[in-house]
C-alpha cells in the first residue's frame, strides 16, 4: 500500500502532500521536514531509495525522484515493489508534463487542484488504480470538460505572479 | 479547473509566495482564515461558487501545514451540491481534511450512497474515491453490496469499475465480512478474465488483499494468475497504452507475481511448469540497457520474479541462477539495481543451499559497504551481517572494524553493534574476540552499549587461559594517551582482576599498573571511579610482599588526597571506606578481594537483542509477505492483550521461557542499571554469600547480564525445571501418536504426513481442521532456529481460550512468545518460537494446542518439526579433508558401524537425494567402490558447537534391502543419534498412502533408548 505521496521543492516547501492513512497536520509537517532533511543532503547519481523506517515508522519504504526544483516522494509498505513505484513516479511526472506541456514548479503551485485530480486518477486509497498515462489523461480531460460546462475554462498562466504585479 | 476564474484564490497563492518569511506567511494565513470563518458564519448569501473558492483556500492552507479546524461542515455540504465542480471540491476536500471517524462523515453516507447507485458515472467516481480514501466500518456495512454490483456490472465503464474494485478493497479492510458472500470467490476468478487492463490491475490488487487473508478460498484464481503472467511477459499481448518503455504493463506483472506469492505452493504440475517457464523467460530475458526508465521497469519485473522463485522453492539450478544474477546486479553501475541486488541477496540467505554461492560475492559486497550512497552501505551491512558464519567471521568483522574509521556518522551505532554481535557469535578464538571488542571500544566507544563490555569481562573471567592475554591487552590500550571512558572501565576492571598474572613482565609491576590506571582518574566521571577504586584495592591486595610506598599512595587516595572517604557520592564513599578498612587487615582479605567467581553460562543479552532485531528483518523478508496485506487483525489481538511482560501462568515452570514480545528496550535499559548497582554493591556482599552455593545467587551476583531480576529468576527457574524434571518432560518418541482424543473435530489432511513434509522443508501447514489452520515458517541458523506459528482462524466468529504449550525434549530450549487468548474472525496471528539446540538427540518437541469454538473444546498435540536434521549444514569435503579425519576417528564410541536390514529398496542416486534432503552432502567419487556413498555434514548445538560428521554407506547391488553404515564424529552421542536418525529414514519412508487420521508414526525399527534419558526409559515402560 502507498502510504503517502509528497512533492516538495528543493527549499523544503511542500507543493503536494497526500497521506493515505490519517495523520494530524503537525505529524504531516514533521514527516515532510524529516524527509527533506535527508533528501537535500543526498548527492546526485545515487540510488533513489532512502531509509524511511526511522522517520515514518516500521514497514515503510521510500522512493524519490528529483526533477529540476522538485522532489517527488512516495512512501509505501513492503507490499509494493520499489522499482515499480519508481516507474509510478515517472508516470506521474510524464502525465503532468503532458498536461502542462513542460511542467514546472509554478504549474504545480497554481494548479494544485489539477494535480490532485491527476493523482486521484492514478492512486486510489493507497492503491494504484491506473498506470497508463494516456488513460489518466483521458479521465482528467473528461473531468475538465465537465467543469468547463459550468465555468469558463482557462489554465492559470505560468506567469501568474508576473500577472499580479502588473 | 475548479479554481479557474477564482481570482481570489490565485491572488491568495501569490500573496503567500511573496511572503518574505514564515511569520509573514502566518499573518497572511491567519487573515485569510479569519475572513473565511466570518463568511461562513454569515451563511446567508454564500453561493456555491463562494463556498468552493473558500474550501480550496482551506485545502491550500492545510497543505502549507496549518491546522484548519472549521469549515468541515461546509466541505461536507458541498458533496450534495447538484453541479459537478462544487460536488468535486466537496469530495476532494472532505477526503483530505476528515478522517474516517469524523462525525460529519456519517452525515454524508446517504448522499454518497445516492451518488454510487445513481446513473451519473462521474458522480459515481467521486463517491467511490471518497469511500476508497476514508471510508470506515459504517461505510463498509452500508455500501459494500452496491460497490460489488458496480465492479461486476457489465454495463459500467472500466473507469468506474476499476475504482469500485479498490473501493471494495478498502471496505474489506474495514470489515472482512464484506466478501463473505456466496460465490464471491468464483466471481473473483471471473474478474481475472477481464480484458481491460485498468480493471484487471485494480482487481489484482484486490485479489492480493484477499488471498493474503485466506488463500484457500481463492485457489481457483491461481491458474488464472499464471495465465495473465504468461500473456503479459511471454506473449507480450497488451494494448499499446499499457506498454511502458516497451515493457507490457510492468505494474500488473509485478502485482500478479505478488499475488502468486501468497499461495503456499502450486500443486498442479502443468501450472507449475508453465509458471516456471515464464519465470525462466523473465530471468533470462532481462538486460541492462541505457534508458534508465526502461531499466527500472524491466528490473521491477525481474526482482519480483526472483522473489517468486525464492518463494516457490525452485530447483537448485534455478536458485543458483538467481544468485548468479544477483551477483551480477551488485556489481553494476546503476545504483538502484545495486541496492536491490544487495537487498534481495539478503532475503535469499534464508533459502537453503545458496549460502555458499553467496559467499563467493563477499569481496564485491565489501566494496558496496564503502559505497558513497549510504542507502547502499546499509544494505551491504545487512547482507554481510546475515551471511556471516564461522568460516568468514574473521574477514567480515575485520572489514567492519576498518570501515568504522570512514563510515558515515549515522551508521556508526549499527555498524559497531553488528560487529560486536558477529564477533561474539562466531569468534574462532577467544583472544580474537577480546581484540575485536577492545578495538571497537577504541574506535566507537560512544556507540558501544555497556553490555558489550560486560560481556568481555564475563568471557575473560570464565576462561582462565585468556586472562593474562586480556590483562596485557588492557595495559596496552590504557597506555595510550586519550582513552575513551568505556575503555578505562573495562581495562581497569581487567587489570584489577588479572594484572598480577603479568607481574613478571617488564613494565607490569603493581606499581606501574597502578600508575597507568591512576593517570586516567582525573578524566573519568563518578560512575567510573568506583571501578578504579576496586582495581586499586585488588592491586594492593595482590602485591605480596606488601609494597609500603604503593600502599601509602593508595591509602592516601582512599582517605585524604581526594577525600573519597567523605565523598558526597555514597557509592564512592562506601568503597573508599571499606577498602581502606579491609586493606589494613593484610593477607586476611585475600578471600574477600580475591578473583570474582565465574559467571553462569547463559545466552548473552547482546545476541538476544540481535535475534530480536533479526525477527524484524526476517519478517521483512518472507514472513512479512504474509502479514503485509492483512487488515492487521493480529494487532487488534495484541491490543486486547497488552504485552505487559507477564507470561501466562500455565507456562511458568513448565517450559523454558515464555517471552512476551518486545519488552526488550526497557529491559536492556534496566539491566544496565541493574548491573551497575549490583556490581557496586558486590564487594560488601561476597563474604556473607559465598558464590555458587545456590544456583540463584549467581543471578543476583555481579554483572548479571541477562535482565531485570524478576525475569531472570524466572528464566533460570524454568530452564532448570525443564532440564531436570525428566518424567514431566514429554519425550518425543512417546508422545508421537497422540490422538485427537475426545475431540470431535476431524483434522483435514494427515497430520503425520504434514509433519514429515515439514521435516524436509521450512514452511507449510502443520495442522488444519474446519476451524483453524496452523502454519509454520522456520529459519535455521547453526544451532538456533526461529519458527513462526501462523494461527489462522478460518471462521467468521472468534476462536477463544486459545492456548499453546510447548513440551520441549531435554535437548531443546524453546521459547514461545505470548499466544493471544482469542483469535478474531478470519484473522491470523503470528507467534514466534525460538529454538536452541543444546545437544544431539532425536527426540521431538510437541505443541500442545487447544482452543474453543462454540461449545467444542479442541485439544491437539502436534509434533514440531524441530528435528535433528534442521541443525545440520551440508558440508561437501574433498578427499584430502575426508580421509585424515576418517582415520583419526577410530572405532567406537566415536565411530560406529552397523549392518541395517529391511531397508526400503532404492537406487543409489535416490538414496543420495534422500540424504541430501536431510542436509547431508554427498561427496561423489571419494569411495572407489561405485556402490558406496560417502557423505558429510556439520552438526550444530550449543554444547558441541559446530562438529563435522562423516558418513559411509556401503550397499549391495544384489540385495538392496540391506546395507552397512558407518558413522563418525567427534562426539559419541552425536555419532549414535545421527546413525539412528539416518537408519530411521532409510528403513521407513512416510508415504501419503497412510490413513487419513493421524497415524502412529513408523516406530524406529530397533527402538534405542538413549542410556541417560529417564524420560525415554519411563515411556518405554508405559
Amino acid at each position: 500500500m502507498i502510504k503517502a505521496v509528497m512533492v516538495m521543492n528543493t527549499q523544503g516547501k511542500s507543493r503536494l502532500a497526500k497521506f493515505y492513512e490519517y495523520l494530524s497536520v503537525e505529524k504531516q509537517q514533521e514527516l515532510i521536514r524529516g524527509f527533506f532533511q535527508v533528501l537535500c543532503s543526498r548527492a546526485e547519481n545515487v540510488s533513489n531509495f532512502i531509509d524511511a523506517e526511522s522517520i515514518f515508522g516500521l514497514d515503510s519504504r521510500l522512493v524519490y525522484k528529483h526533477f529540476a526544483t522538485l522532489y517527488f516522494v512516495f512512501v509505501f509498505d513492503s507490499s509494493e515493489n520499489e522499482l515499480a513505484v519508481l516507474d509510478l513516479i515517472q508516470v506521474f511526472v510524464e502525465t503532468l508534463d503532458k498536461c502542462f506541456q513542460n511542467v514546472c514548479e509554478l504549474d504545480i503551485v497554481f494548479n494544485y487542484s489539477k494535480i490532485h485530480t491527476i493523482l486521484d486518477e492514478m492512486v486510489f486509497g493507497g492503491q494504484v488504480v491506473e498506470t497508463s498515462s494516456s488513460e489518466i489523461m483521458k479521465a482528467v480531460e473528461e473531468i475538465s470538460k465537465l467543469e468547463a460546462a459550468s465555468n469558463a475554462i482557462s489554465l492559470i498562466p505560468k506567469s501568474a505572479s508576473g500577472w499580479r504585479s502588473r | 479547473m475548479a479554481m479557474h476564474g477564482m481570482r481570489g484564490l490565485s491572488i491568495f497563492i501569490s500573496d503567500i509566495r511573496n511572503c518574505q518569511n514564515k511569520e509573514q506567511e502566518r499573518l497572511r494565513v491567519d487573515k485569510e482564515l479569519g475572513n473565511i470563518r466570518n463568511r461562513f458564519k454569515k451563511e446567508k448569501g454564500l453561493t456555491p461558487y463562494d463556498k468552493k473558492k473558500y474550501v480550496w483556500k482551506m485545502l491550500y492552507i492545510y497543505m502549507l501545514g496549518y491546522d484548519v479546524d472549521f469549515g468541515h461542515m461546509e466541505a461536507v455540504s458541498l458533496i450534495s451540491a447538484p453541479k459537478y465542480p462544487e460536488k468535486q471540491v466537496g469530495y476532494i476536500v472532505t477526503s483530505c481534511l476528515l478522517n474516517e471517524n469524523h462525525d460529519f462523515l456519517r452525515l454524508a453516507i446517504n448522499t454518497v450512497r445516492n451518488d454510487i447507485i445513481g446513473q451519473n458515472e462521474t458522480f459515481q467516481c467521486l463517491a467511490l474515491t471518497l469511500v476508497g480514501n476514508i471510508g470506515g466500518r459504517e461505510f463498509a456495512e452500508s455500501l459494500a453490496p452496491d460497490v460489488q454490483k458496480l465492479l461486476l456490472s457489465s454495463s459500467c465503464r472500466p473507469l468506474v469499475r476499476k475504482k469500485a474494485a479498490l473501493c471494495l478493497l478498502r471496505l474489506f479492510r474495514k470489515n472482512p465480512d464484506v466478501v463473505n458472500v456466496d460465490g464471491w470467490a468464483d466471481r473473483m476468478t471471473q474478474l481475472l478474465d477481464e480484458r481491460d487492463l485498468g480493471v484487471l490491475t485494480s482487481s489484482m490488487s484486490l485479489l492480493v488483499a484477499l488471498v493474503s487473508n485466506n488463500h484457500e478460498a481463492y485457489w481457483t484464481c491461481l491458474p488464472k494468475c499464471v495465465k495473465i503472467l504468461e500473456r503479459l511477459a511471454r506473449n507480450q499481448d497488451v494494448p499499446q497504452e499499457y506498454t511502458y518503455y516497451g515493457i507490457p504493463s510492468p505494474w500488473l506483472q509485478v502485482k500478479t507475481m505478488r499475488a502468486l506469492q501468497y499461495f503456499p505452493t502450486i500443486e498442479d504440475p502443468n501450472t507449475r511448469r508453465t509458471l516456471f517457464e515464464v519465470l525462466q523467460w523473465i530471468l533470462m530475458g532481462t538486460d541492462v540497457v541505457k534508458n534508465v526508465n526502461k531499466n527500472n521497469a524491466s528490473h521491477a519485473v525481474l526482482f519480483e520474479a526472483l522473489a517468486l522463485v525464492m518463494h516457490l522453492d525452485a530447483e537448485k539450478e534455478m536458485m543458483s541462477q538467481c544468485v548468479a544474477l544477483l551477483g551480477k546486479f551488485i556489481a553494476v553501475r546503476e545504483p538502484n539495481i545495486r541496492y536491490l541486488g544487495l537487498e534481495n541477496m539478503t532475503r535469499m540467505l534464508i533459502v537453503a543451499d545458496v549460502q555458499e554461492s553467496i559467499k563467493r560475492h563477499q569481496a564485491q559486497i565489501i566494496t558496496s559497504l564503502k559505497d558513497p550512497d549510504i542507502s547502499i552501505c546499509r544494505r551491504a551491512l545487512d547482507l554481510l551481517y546475515g551471511m556471516c558464519d564461522i568460516t568468514n567471521a574473521k574477514d567480515i568483522v575485520e572489514e567492519l572494524l576498518q570501515y568504522l574509521n570512514s563510515a558515515d556518522f549515522t551508521m556508526l551505532e549499527e555498524l559497531s553493534l553488528k560487529a560486536a554481535i558477529l564477533a561474539e557469535k562466531f569468534a574462532p578464538d577467544l583472544s580474537w574476540y577480546v581484540d575485536v571488542i577492545l578495538q571497537l571500544i577504541e574506535k566507537a566507544g560512544d556507540f558501544i552499549s555497556d553490555d558489550i563490555w560486560f560481556h568481555v569481562v564475563q568471557f575473560v573471567t570464565n576462561n582462565d587461559d585468556l586472562q593474562p592475554y586480556a590483562a596485557a591487552k588492557a595495559k596496552e590500550y590504557l597506555d595510550k594517551p586519550a582513552v575513551d571512558e568505556k575503555m578505562v572501565k573495562v581495562c581497569a576492571y581487567i587489570l584489577g582482576e588479572y594484572s598480577h598474572l603479568l607481574a613478571r613482565r617488564p613494565g607490569c609491576s603493581p606499581k606501574e599498573i597502578f600508575s597507568i590506571i591512576h593517570e586516567k582518574l582525573p578524566s573519568v566521571s563518578t560512575t567510573t571511579i568506583p571501578l578504579l577504586l576496586s582495581a586499586y584495592a585488588k592491586i594492593l591486595m595482590h602485591t605480596q610482599p606488601p609494597d609500603q610506598v604503593l600502599q601509602n599512595q593508595i591509602w592516601t587516595i582512599f582517605t585524604k588526597e581526594l577525600r573519597y572517604e567523605s565523598c558526597i557520592d555514597a557509592e564512592i564513599q562506601q568503597r573508599a571506606v571499606e577498602y581502606f578498612a579491609l586493606s589494613r587487615k593484610g593477607a586476611a582479605v585475600m578471600d574477600i578481594l580475591g578473583e570474582m567467581p565465574k559467571f553462569p553460562e547463559r545466552q548473552s543479552s547482546l545476541i538476544k537483542k540481535a535475534e530480536d532485531a533479526e525477527a524484524d528483518t526476517a519478517e521483512q523478508s518472507a514472513l512479512k509477505l504474509r502479514a503485509q496485506q492483512q487488515p492487521s487483525n493480529a494487532l487488534v489481538v495484541t491490543d486486547q492483550h497488552p504485552s505487559n511482560g507477564e507470561p501466562l501462568p500455565v507456562f511458568v515452570g513448565q517450559l523454558s521461557v515464555v517471552k512476551a514480545p518486545n519488552m526488550n528496550n526497557t529491559e536492556d535499559h534496566s539491566s544496565t542499571e541493574q548491573v551497575l548497582s549490583q556490581e557496586n554493591g558486590n564487594l560488601s556482599q561476597v563474604d556473607q554469600q559465598p558464590p555458587s552455593a545456590d544456583p540463584l545467587s549467581d543471578l543476583l551476583g555481579p554483572l548479571a547480564i541477562e535482565g531485570p531480576p524478576g525475569a531472570t529468576v524466572q528464566y533460570e527457574n524454568s530452564a532448570v525445571s525443564g532440564l531436570e524434571s525428566g518424567p514431566d518432560v514429554v519425550d518425543g518418541s512417546a508422545i508421537v501418536p497422540v490422538e485427537v482424543g475426545t475431540n470431535t473435530i476431524q483434522p483435514i489432511g494427515n497430520i503425520a504426513v504434514r509433519f514429515h513434509a515439514l521435516c524436509l522443508k521450512d514452511s507449510g501447514v502443520l495442522y488444519e481442521d474446519p476451524y483453524i489452520q496452523i502454519g509454520i515458517k522456520a529459519e535455521w541458523r547453526a544451532h538456533q532456529g526461529r519458527l513462526v506459528l501462523f494461527l489462522g482462524n478460518k471462521n467468521t466468529s472468534p476462536l477463544v481460550s486459545v492456548q499453546a504449550l510447548i513440551l520441549p525434549p531435554a535437548h531443546l530450549k524453546m521459547e514461545l512468545s505470548l499466544v493471544p487468548d482469542t483469535i478474531p474472525p478470519r484473522a491470523q496471528v503470528q507467534c514466534p518460537l525460538e529454538v536452541v539446540n543444546l545437544r544431539p538427540s532425536r527426540d521431538v518437541a510437541v505443541l500442545d494446542f487447544s482452543y474453543k469454538f462454540g461449545t467444542h473444546m479442541v485439544n491437539i498435540k502436534l509434533r514440531l518439526p524441530a528435528v535433528l536434521n534442521k541443525f545440520l549444514q551440508p558440508l561437501p569435503v574433498s578427499a584430502e579433508e575426508f580421509f585424515p579425519q576418517w582415520r583419526s576417528l577410530s572405532g567406537p564410541p566415536l565411530k560406529l558401524q552397523e549392518v541395517v536390514r529391511g531397508v526400503r529398496p532404492m537406487a543409489l542416486p535416490e538414496m543420495a537425494n534422500l540424504l541430501h534432503s536431510y542436509r547431508i552432502a554427498i561427496s561423489p567419487g571419494l569411495d572407489p567402490n561405485p556402490n558406496n556413498l560417502v557423505a558429510s555434514t556439520t552438526f550444530y548445538s550449543e554444547n558441541t558447537r559446530a562438529i563435522v560428521c562423516l558418513v559411509r554407506i556401503e550397499t549391495d547391488p544384489a540385495d538392496r534391502t540391506q546395507l552397512r553404515m558407518t558413522l563418525a564424529s567427534g562426539d559419541p552421542t552425536l555419532t549414535f543419534e545421527l546413525k539412528e536418525f539416518i537408519k530411521e529414514q532409510l528403513v521407513s519412508i512416510p508415504t501419503v498412502a497412510q490413513a487419513p487420521t493421524p497415524a502412529p508414526p513408523a516406530a524406529p525399527p530397533t527402538p534405542q533408548i538413549p542410556p541417560n534419558d529417564p524420560a525415554a526409559l519411563l515411556t518405554d515402560l508405559l
